[in-house]
């Protein structure tokens, strides 16, 4: 741990000690780094349009170095028989789902992070690990993420992976908007190799008005309806449905942000579903931050 | 001076294909609607009122199916994939509900067939991400119908991978096609529906009245029919090829005519007997010619019910053709000086216009249109 990042990590364990001691946290609230970008980039996500072949997967884990096999197994959709979540294993999945408004096409859904625009990953880390980058993406630093887990209880969209199948080190995963391709200015592996341009990739304003004029064009086809236009602050992938998202397994979110574990940790357990595992996850993690945030008081007595 | 040449003949050619291309003379007989190019109802070449672009009001070209290519190489081949041998007739001949030529050629001036490349750019990075890349509006054409079909979303079911491409696609392919068609989807004259409702049994309804008069097109009533409005695709044990008859509740069959007839009431279209097929001439005496065939019903009579008889003078309904605003040259023939000097009534006597115009107030033996007091211009 290099000494910055040591000073950090001692101010946000401090922080974290505070909550968890039930003193006030927004005294001692990190100050994670979002940056909001007005040119930020987002992914326009057309369901109406994606044929759900799975290309885009294969081409998340081959982005990744994540195990992906032979692109032509992808064509088999019998997985499409049960829905799945983005894991550690998989950044992106796609679910499908009965038809909306062409009773003859199924509905096929792409998920992953949604790069929200005011993240509650980001205000939840208490190692301010995770970032909201100018590019738009969300994304995180495996060598300060110390695996705690609090962005998975955090998140609205239950995004953030954990590897628990790795014995040494295991850290979160989600998807990084393909930060290092686009940083060298290619675009996302997804939107890439995408067959049918279901993902558009542009400046998040841009996409806006692109996804009213389709709706607007083509008032059949949609509902009138941008998810994450508005919904938890803003999020910079979002979608356009031939039905009503709640159908599509979308959790019904306001439009405030959500609120991130620095913030109120209760607040965030109680205000979102959140699965009994990520709960412990959560709980484990206190425990241990409180335990190390002793050990490291130990050590600067001394 | 052969670069002078060349240089003219580069600049006449890009500025030819920027400029408005030419629709064609007869255009206005097309099944077009006005209104995707002009604002006014009456263009001419030197008022073509034009609508400004970008005009998204579909423009598309019309070729019968028979016309067309029977096979299209679509050589977009990457390291996966060769060329696509893309049966275009047939598919042609099966898109005729769908909205025709204009389901894929869609936004294409008339006349000259536009490549797609023309406005989806191969890259998928790019300054216009409004419209989709080449790769992506390529397969969106061919998935939404083919998904629909099959449920199929392979690859190969139109790829040919790179390691089984062969010189001899194109020739097996030609072998394949030749001779294929889909029947024709017939347009049905007149429909007479026998209904239960006592008080008017029969709708009489003539398919292409609607189509004429209200300028329509097949899209506009049978919005997203495609194959499987007739074919079955849900039943994997029946042959495709089986038409499916549509079970309709009462509401969905009067919603496509209550889209325009909402407020009529039901004796406008159910009678107890059938109807004869409206004939303008026979009905008011004043057959429909030239323009006027192409107007719908309220351009004249206002979308007031019901219609109101007009008299026969052009100033009842072009009410600013006084002398002094009227452009002669709209009715095809530009007045030379002296004759755009004269009023109305000295060639049109009585300032009836549906009689000859006569030329003896000032010419001895002059007889129209022998002789005539202009040129004749594009209308
Ligand atoms: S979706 Fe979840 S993981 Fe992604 S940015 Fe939003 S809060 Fe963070
Ligand atoms: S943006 Fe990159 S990381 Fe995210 S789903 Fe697409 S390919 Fe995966
Ligand atoms: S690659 Fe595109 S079309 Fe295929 S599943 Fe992914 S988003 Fe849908």
């Amino acid at each position: 741990m290099s000494g910055k990042s040591r000073r950090d990590f001692l101010k946000k364990s401090v922080a974290i000690g505070s909550v968890a001691t039930g003193l006030s946290a927004s005294t001692a609230k990190a100050g994670p780094k979002n940056i909001l970008s007005e040119d930020r980039m987002g992914v326009l996500v057309d369901t109406t349009a994606c044929v759900g072949c799975r290309n885009c997967e294969w081409a998340c884990k081959d982005a990744h170095n994540l195990p992906a096999g032979n692109l032509d197994s992808y064509e088999d959709r019998k997985i499409l028989e049960t829905k799945r979540r983005p894991d550690q294993t998989a950044l992106t999945v796609v679910n499908e789902y009965p038809h909306g408004k062409n009773s003859n096409l199924p509905v096929d859904v792409k998920v992953q992070c949604m790069h929200c625009d005011h993240p509650a990953c980001v205000s939840a880390c208490i190692v301010g690990a995770f970032s909201k980058q100018e590019n738009g993406s969300v994304i995180w630093d495996t060598d300060m993420c110390i695996g705690c887990r609090y962005c998975m209880a955090a998140c609205p969209f239950q995004i953030p992976a954990f590897e628990y199948d790795k014995a040494i080190n295991p850290l979160i995963m989600k998807c990084d908007f393909c930060f290092n391709r686009t940083k060298d200015g290619k675009l996302p592996a997804c939107v890439n190799i995408c067959p049918v341009e279901a993902l558009t990739c542009g400046p998040r304003h841009e996409l806006i008005k692109i996804a009213r004029n389709r709706i607007k064009r083509n008032p059949n086809r949609y509902v009138n309806h941008i998810l994450g236009e508005y919904e938890v602050g803003g999020t910079s992938w979002m979608y356009l449905a031939s039905k009503e998202f709640k159908e599509l397994d979308f959790p019904d979110l306001g439009k405030n942000p959500a609120p991130g574990v620095s913030e109120s940790i209760q607040h965030g357990i109680f205000a979102y579903f959140v699965p009994p595992v990520s709960l412990y996850a959560l709980l484990g993690g206190i425990m241990w931050i409180t335990k190390r945030r002793k050990e490291l008081e130990e050590e600067e007595k001394i | 001076m052969k670069k002078i040449f060349a240089v003219i003949f580069v600049l006449f050619f890009t500025v030819g294909t920027y400029a408005q291309q030419s629709p064609g003379k007869d255009h206005a007989k097309l099944h077009i609607n006005c209104v995707s190019c002009h604002t006014c109802g009456l263009p001419t070449k030197d008022e073509p009122c034009w609508v400004a672009c970008p005009r998204e009001k579909m423009i598309t070209v019309y070729l019968k199916a028979e016309q067309t290519d029977e096979l299209v190489i679509i050589d977009q081949a990457n390291e996966r994939f060769g060329p696509v041998y893309f049966s275009h007739r047939i598919h042609a001949q099966m898109s005729v509900m769908l909205g025709g030529c204009g389901n894929c050629h869609h936004h294409n001036t008339l006349e000259q067939i536009l490549k797609c490349s023309k406005c989806h750019e191969p890259s998928r990075q790019r300054e216009n991400i409004a419209i989709l890349d080449l790769k992506g509006a390529y397969h969106r054409q061919c998935m939404e119908c083919h998904r629909e079909w099959s449920h199929e979303t392979g690859c190969k079911s139109c790829h040919i991978p790179i390691s089984e491409v062969k010189g001899s696609h194109k020739e097996e392919s030609k072998k394949q096609l030749a001779g294929k068609v889909h029947p024709p989807v017939t347009e049905p004259t007149k429909i007479v529906y026998e209904t239960n409702y006592e008080k008017g049994k029969f709708v009489t309804y003539y398919h292409d009245d609607h189509v004429k008069n209200f300028k329509l097109n097949c899209i506009d009533c049978h919005a997203q029919e495609s194959c499987t409005k007739c074919h079955d695709v849900n039943n994997p044990s029946s042959d495709k090829l089986k038409l499916v008859k549509e079970k309709k509740s009462l509401e969905d069959h009067h919603k496509k005519c209550f889209s325009c007839h909402a407020k009529d009431d039901c004796a406008k279209c159910h009678l107890d007997k059938q109807v004869e097929q409206f004939n303008h001439e026979k009905r008011t005496g004043w057959a429909l010619k030239k323009h006027h065939i192409n107007l719908s019903c309220i351009n004249c009579h206002g979308s007031k019910r019901p219609y109101q008889k007009l008299n026969n003078q052009c100033v009842s309904c072009h009410k600013n053709w006084k002398k002094e605003t009227f452009k002669h040259y709209v009715t095809g023939l530009r007045l030379t000086e002296p004759h755009s000097e004269l009023g109305c009534e000295d060639c049109h006597a009585g300032n009836d216009y549906s009689v000859k115009p006569g030329c003896n107030g000032c010419h001895e033996n002059f007889v129209y249109p022998k002789q005539k007091p202009g040129i004749l211009v594009g209308k």
